[in-house]
């Protein structure tokens, strides 16, 4: 009986590298992760991979087509906008903006969001109900509203947009963790460390949050995406980005009234915007697929 | 005539390498008006034996046998479907957690409605619904609930175990089975609602002349309810008989090893002394044994247990083993 | 026999919460008394809502007493001082899959206690942790792996192994051997036997399996709804029980305890 393998090895891999393992198998969650690597990649390194500057104008080539028409210039690969700087350099840039900022906010938001739904989850009574509920009237009013009211307060400008999603985005996180804290809070094992007498702060830190991580990660990829279009609809609207940064909400803006002349302007950002989205997107359920069907076996 | 005739049964669990035999070649027969007990542990695969008749296995396991007739008819030639078709006429089956099994966002009433069978309620249609409304009321009658309006209007959570469990066998028959199979019914319940259900069963097949096929994995708790009984270990048939014959005289190492564990041989023994037990554990399905599966544990193991025993007759009273404790008699 | 372990009146009732006035009460448990020796296991038997778990609760800190006191080795034991009594009072928990946290390997759960209660450096942690694992049964090498490589039995032998790491002398069973098949049941008795020899140790076996605790206790507790219907030797108490809810259970199970 011929085998590959003389000694029958067995991995037993931690839960974090199983749920990897099934996230691998599934290919449409690897393309997604995959183009969100690449987008991660352009996001850091934009400045160092961008053919010609990304801000700078070039008065003698306005309104070139991409390089695919006949009347498009090869050294500018996706054409030029109304102010002549390249299309391709502009997308590349906006995604450290775009992509990249959205990122952050659902960092700093996960990070305020967990702090308070933990401190929530340890705390009984009116206390908890209150750091619990105090950011739900945030949840009441939506999202571009509150993004534009808070611009509309302290004047616009991309740090201020970043506030404001991440306002929005707090009250989510902090519900999530609460809920899956007092989920793991009735586990035995956390009650055996208890027992052993460790601290509530050593308890989350060891028993409970290795076991929801997945949990709000998988929210963290809902957030996203849900950021990447904020921040591309305050650009739209002209509260977001200063001009010259490029932005792909900005650039659709100054696309759009040249539409009839140069639709390259408008569909390339709107493409990028749809590329971010989908890719987050199908990170976030190949995550979530995985953890059904590791719960499952 | 046998009722259920099953010979050397083998299921099969395809996995990426190599098939996994999950059950090796176990034979069952039942007849009418018979109570047979399935015994064995976790992992011998007697759950997967019941699914296998009843038909509920998918695609994962590929089941074949050298015998499977039901009442006299041939069920290898005919096609899944209609194999189901067959089966789910005449056999019932109900589970170890009640609870768990009745759905939790409707009423029992509905439940049991959906249950009857239309065929079996005569008259026309506007008189359906009263006909149904009381052969439910007969149903739970039958199980012993007295109090039928109020457990007709209750939801599965708002009742204890045992009632749900009661419930469940109604259901189960609502389409008179003539086989009815319990998969550890009383695991989940304390010892006195535990007695509660196998008297409901015995009656049952008392009255009914129905017969059941009740798994467990105590074989202690079941002897005092079954006229026969079939041990299981790891998926390969051990031992069939009598009740009598199995718990007085059991020919098999394993069965002998299950009997010291229950507490009625233990009673001579002094408070405190060491029980009597087979060192090891149950083998996982990754890695099992070749030939007789009890191999690596058992005393009176040699060489010829690398080769899986056949079963060997002894006036009714049927041993897979090499060594059996007959052959030193 | 020196006394371990020595309870008086304890009781404990919780206050249903929701009502503004006329707030009711629930008696979980009546006050009772016990006393347990080294060496000795008290089974504790009753159904569910008993208050068996309300007891367990109780005797191993987790909750606070209505009234009444815990003295072990004569000193007063307090509810939420939890350094001062997981040296000696242990608890193995019913349903082995949540007693094990899924994304620890065995060499860090054994080690939190550990870390927690004594001043052992690396080394010798690591050499403790070894030679527990040998004691109930595992091998060593297994301190590497994931609670969800294990089977049910050895999952209870883990629990087992985290319970007597630091040494105790009270360990409270909570319906362990419950879930297990007969011949690890049998296999967890003779180990728990064993380590009794070995170590000195008291249990406080909660199950409602009396076959169990005809072999395994020499005291025995009834409880039914929160009170104590009787408490004595094991064997007198099966011989001659008094009270009718004992003999109701016995009934029950009468089948496995008279011969036919």
């Amino acid at each position: 009986m011929a085998r590959e393998k003389i000694y029958q090895e067995e991995e037993f891999p931690s839960p974090f590298l199983q749920l990897w393992q099934i996230f691998r198998q599934t290919p449409v969650a690897m393309i997604g992760f995959g183009c969100s690597i690449f987008l991660i990649v352009l996001a850091i390194f934009s400045p160092i991979l961008t053919p010609h500057s990304a801000i700078e104008s070039n008065l003698d080539m306005l309104l070139l087509p991409p390089s695919w028409d006949d009347s498009g210039n090869i050294s500018f690969l996706l054409g030029t906008d109304e102010l002549g700087r390249d299309m391709l350099s502009r997308l590349m840039s906006g995604a450290s903006l775009t992509f990249g900022l959205s990122f952050v906010v659902v960092v700093i938001s996960l990070i305020i969001g967990v702090l308070i739904g933990s401190l929530s989850a340890l705390t009984t009574g009116i206390k908890a109900s209150f750091l619990n509920h105090f950011l739900d009237v945030i949840l009441s009013i939506p999202s571009l509203l509150l993004a534009i009211i808070i611009v509309a307060i302290l004047g616009p400008g991309l740090s201020n947009t970043l506030w404001a999603i991440v306002m929005v985005l707090i009250p989510q996180f902090v519900h999530i963790t609460r809920n899956a804290v007092k989920e793991e809070f009735v586990k035995d094992y956390v009650l055996a460390s208890r027992l052993d007498g460790a601290s509530s702060l050593r308890i989350l830190r060891y028993s409970v949050f290795p076991n929801i991580i997945e949990k709000i990660i998988s929210q963290a990829t809902l957030a996203q995406s849900a950021a990447i279009l904020d921040i591309a609809a305050l650009g739209f609207l002209g509260l977001g980005a200063p001009i010259p940064l490029p932005e792909w909400g900005a650039m659709l803006k100054s696309g759009i009234d040249l539409f009839y002349i140069a639709p390259w302007a408008v569909y390339l950002p709107g493409l990028a915007i749809l590329f971010s989205v989908v890719a987050t997107n199908l990170v976030g359920e190949g995550i979530r697929h995985s953890l059904k069907l590791h719960k499952e076996s | 005539m046998n009722l259920l005739d099953i010979r050397n049964l083998s299921i099969e669990l395809l996995t990426g390498s190599e098939p996994i035999l999950a059950v090796d070649r176990v034979s069952l027969t039942m007849k009418e008006g018979e109570v047979r007990g399935l015994v064995g542990e976790s992992g011998s695969g007697k759950s997967l034996l019941a699914q296998a008749i009843i038909g509920v296995l998918d695609d994962k396991w590929k089941v074949h046998a050298d015998r499977f007739h039901w009442r006299g008819q041939d069920l290898l030639r005919l096609t899944p479907e209609e194999r189901k078709k067959v089966i789910t006429k005449d056999v019932a089956m109900i589970f170890q957690e009640p609870m768990a099994c009745l759905d939790p966002t409707t009423t029992i009433g509905d439940q049991l409605e959906e249950a009857i069978d239309e065929q079996l309620l005569s008259g026309n249609f506007w008189q359906r619904r009263k006909q149904r409304k009381k052969s439910i009321i007969q149903l739970l009658h039958k199980v012993g609930i007295k109090k039928h309006i109020e457990c007709i209007n209750s939801y599965p959570h708002q009742l204890t175990e045992a009632l749900c469990q009661r419930i469940m066998i109604a259901i189960a028959l609502a389409k008179k089975p003539l086989l009815l199979i319990a998969d550890e019914p009383t695991a989940a319940m304390e010892s006195t609602n535990q007695g509660q259900i196998f008297r409901l069963l015995a009656s049952l097949n008392q009255l009914k002349n129905m017969s059941i096929l009740l798994i467990s994995h105590d074989l202690e708790n079941i002897t005092h309810w079954t006229n026969t009984i079939t041990v299981m270990y790891s998926g390969q048939f051990v031992e069939a008989g009598t009740t009598n014959q199995i718990f007085n005289q059991p020919y098999h190492p394993y069965t002998k090893a299950l009997i010291d564990c229950s507490p009625k041989a233990n009673i001579h023994l002094p408070t405190k002394s060491r029980l009597m037990t087979l060192p090891g554990s149950i083998p996982i399905l990754q890695h099992l044994p070749i030939g007789c599966r009890l191999g690596p544990r058992c005393p009176r193991a040699q060489q010829e247990c690398v080769q899986a025993p056949k079963a060997i007759n002894h006036h009714g009273h049927q041993v897979s083993c090499h060594f059996s404790l007959k052959s030193s008699k | 026999m020196t006394t371990l372990l020595e309870v008086y009146d304890l009781s404990k009732s919780y206050k249903l919460k929701g009502y503004w006035y006329n707030r009711k009460v629930n008696n979980a448990l009546e006050p009772l008394s016990f006393i347990l020796e080294a060496h000795k296991t008290l089974a504790i038997v009753g159904e569910v809502g008993s208050g068996k778990s309300t007891l367990a609760k109780l005797l191993v800190g987790a909750e606070k007493p209505s009234t009444g006191k815990i003295k072990l080795n004569g000193q007063t034991l307090e509810a939420g001082n939890f350094k001062q009594r997981c040296q000696h009072i242990r608890m193995i928990f019913q349903d082995s899959g949540t007693t094990l946290n899924p994304s620890l390997t065995i060499k860090k759960l054994l080690d939190e206690p550990l870390k927690l209660n004594t001043e052992l450096n690396e080394q010798e942690r690591i050499h403790l942790i070894r030679n527990t694992l040998q004691k109930v049964g595992l091998l060593a090498d297994h301190m590497n792996f994931y609670p969800h490589m294990f089977s049910g039995g050895q999952k209870q032998r883990i629990s087992l192994a985290r319970a007597i790491i630091l040494q105790p002398q009270v360990i409270i069973l909570d319906e362990a051997l419950a879930s297990l098949d007969p011949s690890l049941r049998s296999q967890m008795i003779n180990l728990l036997l064993d380590l009794q020899q070995q170590m000195g140790l008291a249990f406080i076996l909660i199950s409602h399996n009396l076959g169990i605790v005809k072999h395994f206790s020499d005291d025995m507790m009834v409880l039914s709804g929160g009170k104590v219907v009787e408490y004595g030797k094991t064997h007198e108490l099966i011989k001659k029980p008094k009270h009718k809810y004992t003999q109701k259970l016995l009934m029950a199970q009468n089948f496995q305890l008279l011969s036919k």
